[in-house]
């Protein structure tokens, strides 16, 4: 597989805050990488570099995507347009009838924003990333806010779609089984100024569940080793 | 029901007061109501007051209009610039601290009497109200909407249609809804002072004919004209409002 993203000697500060520090990473085009890590060590600075919201200090990041599809921790719709408008609002022509129903959002597309559930909206966010048919997509926390099932829910989409077409997914994360069903790599970081702790190849074979034990004792190893890393800190 | 039976009783109550204050003061300063009011019907059909009310009215929509035509622009660009924002706040500031005698003045010596004097008073009077609040819908947008805009590569012309238009909605009906009724106080009084015509003169051919129930008539139907056009403007921009949100 070709490359997707270098980081070269990544640093992030704002003022005398150091915030990523001297980051070096090598992301393959079609990997699902997620990074955990205490809150406050940099992990959604890192994805705004990546999506060029922020500048870094030093270092910086070859990007090889054209596209880049973003899912915001909050949805960030536009209250006053409808869900079809929204998705027109950042892709002018296609058909999105395909997503929305791979979504469950047929049939809700004149709907605005507060008259559509927590997960729904997510989902739309979702869709919003989609439809640019991203090279990379990127995940902030995008299911905190989601309970178990529609979390669960959401999930088995992004796979399946990453199954049917794969991108390169970036995702951050504080839910380790979460982090487990998504990834192919993991990256644990330290505290502020973050570095990469532990960098690990997730294998779970391509059918995934939530309640699989293989899963099961891969978190209870990174539990181990999240714990392992407080102590030391 | 509940709410037209208050309405009801507070006008009952309104009237209620206005005759005791008749029957207490000189007739000949506070009329009674009834006595407004009948000569309110007569002065309704006459061709001199309904041509005064045209008059007072186009004034108002012109005045109106260029307040939005040019504070909301430049509203919008105080409120994207701090720059432009430090520099013609206090320019604002001295324009709404100028009492509208002084405006009345400079007009008279640069226009003489007319229609110019109260438009341009009605103008600077709202400029700053529909500038500064424009600014602040400006500044209370959603940075994180234009985040994902950014994100997502969208036209600035869509950001705009988008975005900045739908956040600045509430704060246009906001700013028509102070003006309508300031815009028709202050060409009212631009009229009585500078003349021309209107209903502000002929309130003021009322007061120097010592016609006080005529001044009472043509007051309720100036507050009569302001109650109207801010319910019409009101309905036109919610139904408006609506239809872009959902055409859109």
């Amino acid at each position: 597989m070709d490359n997707c993203l270098l980081v070269n000697h990544l640093t992030k500060a704002y003022g005398s805050l150091t915030v990523l520090d001297n980051w070096n990473l090598n992301i393959r085009r079609g990997q699902r990488l997620v990074l955990l890590g205490p809150s406050g060590a940099g992990k959604t600075t890192f994805l705004r570099l990546v999506a060029g919201l922020e500048m870094p200090s030093s270092g910086c990041i070859d990007s090889f995507n054209q596209k880049i599809g973003y899912v915001f921790q909050e949805p960030r719709l536009i209250p006053w347009r409808s869900v079809k408008n929204n998705l027109l609002f950042v892709k002018q022509n296609g058909d999105f009838s395909g997503i929305l129903d791979r979504l469950r959002l047929t049939g809700f597309e004149d709907y605005l924003p507060s008259q559509l559930s927590g997960g729904m909206r997510q989902r739309v966010n979702l869709a919003r990333a989609l439809i640019t048919q991203p090279d990379l997509l990127i995940l902030d926390e995008a299911f905190s806010s989601l309970d178990l099932r529609v979390k669960a829910s959401i999930m088995s989409d992004i796979y399946h779609l990453w199954r049917e077409n794969p991108f390169t997914l970036i995702a951050v994360t504080h839910d380790l089984k979460e982090a487990l069903y998504l990834a192919d790599r993991i990256i644990i970081l330290s505290p502020r100024p973050a570095h990469i702790m532990h960098d690990m190849k997730i294998d779970l074979g391509p059918e995934r569940s939530l309640a699989s034990p293989d899963l099961l004792g891969m978190e209870s190893r990174l539990i181990d080793i999240m714990c392992n890393m407080q102590t030391e800190v | 029901m509940r709410s037209l039976f208050h309405g009801l009783l507070g006008i009952i109550i309104f009237l209620a007061v206005w005759q005791a204050l008749a029957m207490m003061v000189n007739k000949s300063i506070i009329p009674a109501p009834s006595e407004t009011l009948a000569l309110l019907a007569d002065l309704l059909f006459s061709s001199r007051i309904l041509l005064a009310v045209w008059e007072t009215a186009w004034k108002v929509f012109l005045s109106l209009l260029l307040v939005m035509l040019i504070g909301m622009p430049v509203g919008l660009f105080m409120g994207l610039s701090d720059t432009l924002y430090d520099m013609f706040r206090p320019v604002i500031m001295v324009i709404q601290a100028v009492p509208v005698i002084s405006w009345l003045s400079l007009v008279i010596f640069a226009w003489g009497i007319g229609w110019k004097g109260p438009v341009f008073i009605a103008f600077l009077s709202l400029l700053p109200i529909s500038i500064l609040t424009t600014v602040s819908g400006v500044r209370n947008l959603d940075k994180n909407l234009l985040e994902m805009a950014r994100l997502y590569r969208v036209p600035a012309i869509r950001i705009f249609k988008d975005i900045y238009l739908g956040s600045l909605l509430p704060f246009i009906i906001a700013i028509l809804d102070v003006s309508i009724g300031q815009a028709w106080k202050v060409i009212l009084v631009a009229e009585y002072l500078s003349g021309g015509s209107g209903l502000g003169v002929e309130i003021l051919r009322m007061r120097m004919n010592i016609d006080f129930p005529g001044v009472w008539a043509l007051t309720l139907i100036a507050v009569l004209l302001g109650i109207v056009t801010e319910r019409l403007i009101k309905t036109g921009l919610g139904r408006v409002s609506a239809r872009w949100t959902i055409a859109c």
